[in-house]
């Protein structure tokens, strides 16, 4: 019997989201060391299109529910919709982005299908015909590496893939399309969704700066974040940003908060001061073209993505560069 | 309204890393210091601001953990919580979140809470699982990263928002029981009071040997633990500090930055 890998469709009713392209490039891999067929499994209110054109341009098959309301995640109704599918369309491994969404489903739908559960996966390899799944943990300065053994149809290994781990891969095979559109019967009250509220951030100056300090856990006092300000002072179109704490304690507003959760910024220079470079920031600054990274520690993983390393305090280092720049730029002085 | 809040002991975020020789768990050292989950920290004052604005309302805390995990409970109880839970886990094994979720969840099943609060992720393992097993293994709904709460008058429902990509929020009315796993930002947790924590002092917990409790279902096993390969295509600046901001004004200046 053919196994099969599920990936859930992450959408928002007119577009596939890049996660979903993600998850695919994932499941390629995966499924080069262990042969498996792909398929996709998607719920929304209309489904027709876009599961039309998924499997036109990956040539696999999907499996698709149209169901009131599920156009917006809704945690029970995804979680109640996706174990029935599954339990129809049974797969060994189920994966879903480690978004939002897939954070909230995943590990309920691992105990409906009595399968197991890794979350935030970045690699998966594959040695003496066990297949191991590797994962951040310590924020990112260490990596665990997991296995689920016994991972079948009946007890599915069920993971979501860290964003940005994999490239997205949008095929474009112009297959024949294979569909089957089921229905699924999802009644629930439990809990029940009233709206969308905007994020504080909206309207951040940060999506326009060319140029975007910002500081992190590592200026450990209020007062310090004015160091930040300075800097990014120096520059022309710039802004001061910060990690998600700072925002947290109040020492920066939330419009400035730079991150998954936060604001998605691309400038032409991104300065991290004492911040660690955890995935949910990381994923605010992938578009960044020349990230300079300030931190204490060698090893914080952000160090790992800066073109430019220094390892410094920076409350010093900070009033050092901007006295060396001052003079840099008034020679005369 | 009866509350129980979930709560990690874990290594503070700036602890020295090393992997124990064994591959499994991190070396512990003199140095080594242990504090609250930050995320649980707030599901802690999340719990007490409730209890503060509705009458009779009682919070128990619960830890899975070795011994010292019994600080987190003391911590809490300096905060506002009532009664603290201890399973008792010394076997320094890896302990996967189906383990801690089916123990917590044999604990809560049948003492009538109509609120179980956790945090979003564990900062140690950041497995962000924890809380909707708990939800699933007991029926219940669940939301995750709630960024506020506000129980109904009947308090039969609780309105949530919960945080998504972007930091917009999605509005739910959920019914009780059910779980929420705290996102920070929702408050700001207070600092135990000096009356409370004398008080915790003398307190005793109920103990529950975690090797008395059974555990039926599927986990993932740890293979081991290893360092990042170091991928890094950036440059690493030397020299003294001066030297170094020098030459990132000449990097800066050379790619027409400044
Ligand atoms: C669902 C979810 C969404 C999230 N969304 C976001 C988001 O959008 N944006 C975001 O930023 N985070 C987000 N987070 C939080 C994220 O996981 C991290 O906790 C956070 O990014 C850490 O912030 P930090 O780097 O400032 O602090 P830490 O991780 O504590 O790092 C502090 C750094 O400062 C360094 N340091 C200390 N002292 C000094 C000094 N004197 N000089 C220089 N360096 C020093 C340390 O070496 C360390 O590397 C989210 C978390 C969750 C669970
Ligand atoms: N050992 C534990 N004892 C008590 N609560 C825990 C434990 N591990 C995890 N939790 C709770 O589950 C949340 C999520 O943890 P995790 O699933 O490990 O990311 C934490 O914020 C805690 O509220």
């Amino acid at each position: 019997m053919t196994e099969h890998i599920a990936i859930l469709v992450e959408h928002d009713g007119k577009k596939i989201k890049p996660a979903t392209w993600e998850l695919f490039a994932f499941t390629e891999h995966l499924a080069k060391l262990h042969p498996a067929a792909i398929h996709f499994i998607m719920i929304g209110e209309a489904t027709r299109n876009l599961a039309q054109q998924l499997s036109t341009q990956t040539q696999c098959q999907v499996i698709a529910a149209d169901i009131k309301g599920a156009d917006t995640y809704h945690g029970q109704i995804y979680t109640d919709a996706f174990t029935r599918l599954l339990s129809r369309y049974p797969a060994t491994y189920i994966v879903a982005s480690h978004s939002t969404s897939g954070m909230d489903m995943i590990p309920a739908l691992s105990i409906a299908l009595n399968g197991t559960c890794i979350t935030g996966v970045e690699n998966t390899d594959k040695e003496d015909q066990t297949l191991y799944f590797t994962r951040a943990v310590s924020g990112g300065k260490i990596l665990a590496r997991l296995c689920a053994p016994l991972a079948s149809a009946s007890a599915p290994l069920c993971l979501t893939l860290s964003p940005g781990a994999f490239k997205p891969i949008a095929p474009d095979k112009n297959a024949a399309p294979d569909i089957i559109h089921t229905a699924v019967e999802c009644r629930q009250t439990a809990m029940i969704y009233k709206e969308r509220l905007a994020s504080p951030s909206l309207g951040s100056n940060l999506t326009k700066a060319e140029v975007i300090v910002s500081g992190g856990r590592g200026i450990q006092e209020e007062e310090n974040y004015a160091l930040i300000e300075a800097l990014a002072d120096l520059f022309p179109r710039s802004a001061a940003g910060a990690s998600r704490p700072i925002c947290d304690y109040g020492w920066a507003e939330y419009s400035q908060q730079v991150g998954a959760t936060g604001t998605i910024v691309s400038p032409k220079l991104y300065i991290a001061c004492g911040i660690s470079g955890a995935t949910q920031h990381l994923e605010g600054i992938r578009d960044a073209r020349f990230i300079v990274a300030i931190n204490t520690d060698s090893n914080a993983p952000i160090m790992q993505i800066a073109d430019v390393c220094i390892v410094e305090d920076l409350t010093e280092f900070i009033p050092l560069f901007m006295e060396t720049f001052q003079k840099r730029k008034r020679p005369a002085d | 309204m009866k509350l129980l809040v979930c709560i990690k002991q874990v290594m503070e975020s700036a602890s020295q890393l090393k992997i124990h020789s064994d591959g499994k768990r991190l070396c512990t050292f003199e140095s080594t210091r242990y504090e609250m989950n930050p995320y649980d920290e707030s599901a802690v004052e999340e719990a007490i601001l409730i209890k503060e604005t509705v009458d009779n309302t009682h919070i128990d805390v619960i830890t899975v953990g070795p011994s010292h995990a019994e600080d987190v409970l003391r911590r809490a109880l300096g905060m506002g919580a009532d009664d603290g839970i201890h399973i008792i886990d010394n076997s320094n094994d890896f302990c996967p979140p189906i383990r801690i979720a089916s123990w917590i969840s044999a604990f809560a099943k049948d003492r009538a809470y109509d609120l179980i609060l956790t945090g979003i992720m564990s900062n140690d393992e950041m497995n962000a699982q924890t809380g909707p097993m708990i939800a699933r293994i007991l029926g219940w709904p669940c939301a995750t990263a709630v960024i506020k709460e506000d129980l109904s008058s009947d308090r039969k429902s609780i309105a949530i928002q919960r945080e998504i990509e972007g930091g917009a929020r999605d509005v739910f009315d959920i019914s009780l029981p059910c779980v929420l796993t705290i996102q920070t930002g929702i408050n700001t947790p207070r600092y135990p009071s000096l009356s409370k924590v004398l008080r915790a002092k003398k307190k005793t917990f109920t103990t529950i040997e975690a090797s008395q409790l059974e555990t039926l279902r599927p986990e993932a096993v740890l293979d081991r633990l290893v360092l990042p390969q170091k991928t890094a295509q950036g440059i690493v600046l030397e020299g003294s500090a001066l030297d170094k901001s020098q030459t990132l004004l000449d990097i800066l200046e050379s790619k027409g930055l400044l």
